[in-house]
């Protein structure tokens, strides 16, 4: 896996990791539609990207196109470099090649969401070690190493139901981390926590990206303690109709 | 690679269906509900309409045909008969006035008079293993004649037997050799199976006529002429048809037509109550799995859109559930059994007094279970198919954040 990481470090600095043009999802819905627009995006490896904005702003539907676990509705181009190959997204969903996007998430990405996502069946242990084993990583100490430094090391054979919910999301995190991923997404990870623990996870999380040297996209309605950690906010405004009932956001950066 | 994801797929989907034990006992429970009254239906059905048919195949009376009263019969007549494909077996018989025979054993000392019956070779009453009579000396006793006489296959006997000829009172001497002992259940009346041969030598000689086989002298025999017939139709099926033809032919006979016909009719009517309540409990069955299975894939789709965003492919995802339904299916299979099983052993030990010892009311053969755990697993896998397809199709995010 270091080879990965040496691999992502040497890809020249004008290679995005991701390369966005006119990417755009529409949603309607009983005579509302909303639509998002991404006329450009560039964010290079190790960037640090945070979307700020109120809920229904289209935070969540730009990371889960980020994710491939959304399908654009139009896409001019849709670029994703990870691990020394281009992958073009775009094309990838034209032609439905589910399996080749479920292989690029198992490889690269790593997804900590807003509440859940673990399987309430598997031990911490065993929730932070999936991604590894999905991939037929060996175990060498990453998931104790991991748990150590997000202090869930009492609660490794607990399940997620035994726990609070800042622990969870610390286990969510440890998660996404533990494959070594090129790049974490994490879709608001601290709203459902309280806000001094909710500090403290954002700080601990960013300070274990960096120290991987791990590219990161934050979305999150507060960007009041999101300053001070020194991320990219990403440019966005959100235009509604008179009537209200068509909302557009588009995001550039 | 394939193969990995593919078994921690099974495994995941292991994991969960014991760790929510208490719902996966529901759906095991729910499904053994519907199954396990069906099997004891069929089970009744089949033990009551099978012990039934059994008996009537098993019991040879219950195809014999027998003519009423005495005929004239000739040998050639009997021998078409005995060509046509409904029946099974046929000899001729002789007048029974003349069809008995004195017999006296080394051991026993009473003489018997026994019934003489004409046999031969695939006579129903003698079953696989025992040996027909051939020729004029062979005999086959039934179970009380040889008790009597405390004779054994292999033993001599001493037959005699009297004629009034030429104004004199005649007796001879018929030396015989037991080759079988037909068991009580084929004829509970003391007899002697013996050939045609000498069932007609044993008439022969009371009539006068001479039998040059056995030295016995007298006049010529004529053309022959049988008084009657000793008839089994191939099937207890056969019955009806050949009764129908020999009353068209003015020969009246007496037959069990009327047992075997309300056995039929019997097993028409439970056959067609069966099926109708089968197919509500299989519409039942088949609706109450599929729901219930539908209904936890979509319970599960938030975890299973979990699997996908960490990158399991969409094809091992429909394995989820499909495992799943596999258990539950086993499992309630088996369960259903365990409750026919203990339903069973209830109905026949209540019904044991009214039975003979091998009869059961409620019973199932091996591939009866089979065919239920085959069905049950069919239409889960079916029902998980349809559904997992399902949750495979919505795109990951869709299932993300569904609560």
């Amino acid at each position: 896996m270091g080879k990965e990481r040496v691999q992502a470090e040497t890809v020249p600095a004008e290679r995005p990791i991701y390369e966005l043009k006119e990417v755009v999802k529409t949603r309607a819905s009983e005579g509302y539609s909303f639509r998002l627009r991404v006329p450009s995006l560039r964010i290079s490896p190790g960037e640090k990207i945070a979307l700020i904005g109120e809920s229904g702003c289209g935070k969540s539907t730009l990371l889960d196109m980020l994710a491939f676990v959304l399908q654009p509705t139009s896409s001019e181009h849709f670029e994703f470099n990870a691990g020394g190959g281009e992958h073009d997204i775009a094309r990838a969903w034209r032609r439905r090649r589910q399996n080749r996007l479920a292989a690029l998430r198992r490889r690269h990405l790593g997804y900590v969401m807003q509440t859940g996502g673990l399987l309430p069946y598997l031990t911490v242990r065993e929730n932070i070690n999936l991604s590894r084993r999905i991939l037929g990583m060996k175990d060498d100490g990453t998931v104790e190493a991991l748990a150590k430094e997000l202090g869930l090391h009492h609660h490794l054979e607990k399940r997620p139901a035994d726990l609070s919910t800042g622990e969870r999301q610390r286990v969510a995190i440890g998660r996404a981390l533990a494959h070594r991923p090129s790049i974490v997404i994490a879709d608001e990870p601290t709203a459902s926590v309280d806000p001094f623990a909710a500090e403290r996870i954002m700080a601990l999380f960013m300070e274990m990206v960096e120290e991987r040297n791990i590219t990161v996209i934050v979305a999150s309605h507060a960007w009041r303690h999101i300053k001070q950690l020194g991320l990219r906010r990403l440019a966005h405004h959100t235009r509604r109709s008179k009537d209200g009932q068509m909302a557009e956001t588009v995001v550039s950066g | 690679m394939l193969f990995r994801q593919w078994r921690q797929t099974l495994g995941l989907a292991t994991r969960d269906y014991f760790h929510e034990w208490q719902i996966s006992v529901c759906f095991v429970l729910a499904l053994a509900a519907v199954l396990g009254p069906m099997m004891v239906l069929f089970g009744l059905k089949f033990g009551i309409v099978g012990t039934m048919i059994d008996e009537l195949r098993e019991n040879p009376a219950k195809r014999e045909i027998r003519p009423v009263g005495s005929g004239h019969y000739d040998r050639a007549w009997i021998e078409a008969l005995a060509k046509r494909p409904d029946v099974a077996f046929v000899v001729p018989r002789v007048r029974s006035i003349a069809a008995t025979l004195e017999v006296g054993s080394d051991r026993a000392s009473r003489i018997l008079t026994l019934e003489v019956i004409p046999s031969a070779k695939g006579d129903p009453l003698l079953p696989p293993g025992t040996a027909a009579p051939r020729g004029l000396r062979e005999v086959v006793l039934s179970a009380s004649a040889a008790r009597k006489l405390q004779v054994a296959v292999g033993d001599g006997l001493e037959g005699s037997l009297v004629r009034r000829f030429q104004g004199r009172k005649e007796r001879v001497q018929l030396p015989l050799t037991v080759v079988g002992v037909a068991p009580a259940r084929s004829f509970g009346r003391d007899a002697l199976f013996a050939s045609v041969q000498l069932s007609e030598a044993l008439e022969d000689f009371r009539d006068g006529h001479a039998v040059p086989a056995l030295g016995w002298r007298g006049t010529p025999v004529g053309e022959r002429r049988y008084t009657g017939f000793r008839l089994y139709a191939r099937s207890i099926y056969d019955v009806a048809g050949l009764e129908a033809g020999f009353e068209k032919g003015g020969i009246e006979v007496r037959t069990q037509s009327a047992d075997i016909e309300t056995v039929q009719r019997m097993d028409r009517t439970l056959s067609a109550i069966y099926w109708s309540i089968a197919l509500i409990g299989l519409a039942g069955f088949s609706l109450s799995l599929g729901a219930s299975l539908w209904a936890n894939v979509d319970r599960k789709r938030r975890d299973l859109s979990v699997l996908r965003l960490v990158g399991f492919r969409t094809g091992d995802i429909v394995w989820f559930p499909l495992v799943q339904s596999l258990y539950t299916a086993v499992l309630g299979w088996a369960l259903a059994v365990a409750i026919y099983r203990a339903a069973a052993w209830g109905i026949n030990l209540m019904l044991a007094p009214q039975l003979d010892a091998a009869q059961e009311v409620c019973r199932l053969l091996p591939e009866h279970y089979l065919v239920a755990l085959g069905l049950t697993v069919g239409a889960s896998v079916l029902a998980a198919v349809l559904a997992g397809l399902r949750a495979a199709r919505v795109e990951p995010s869709e299932g993300l954040r569904e609560v």
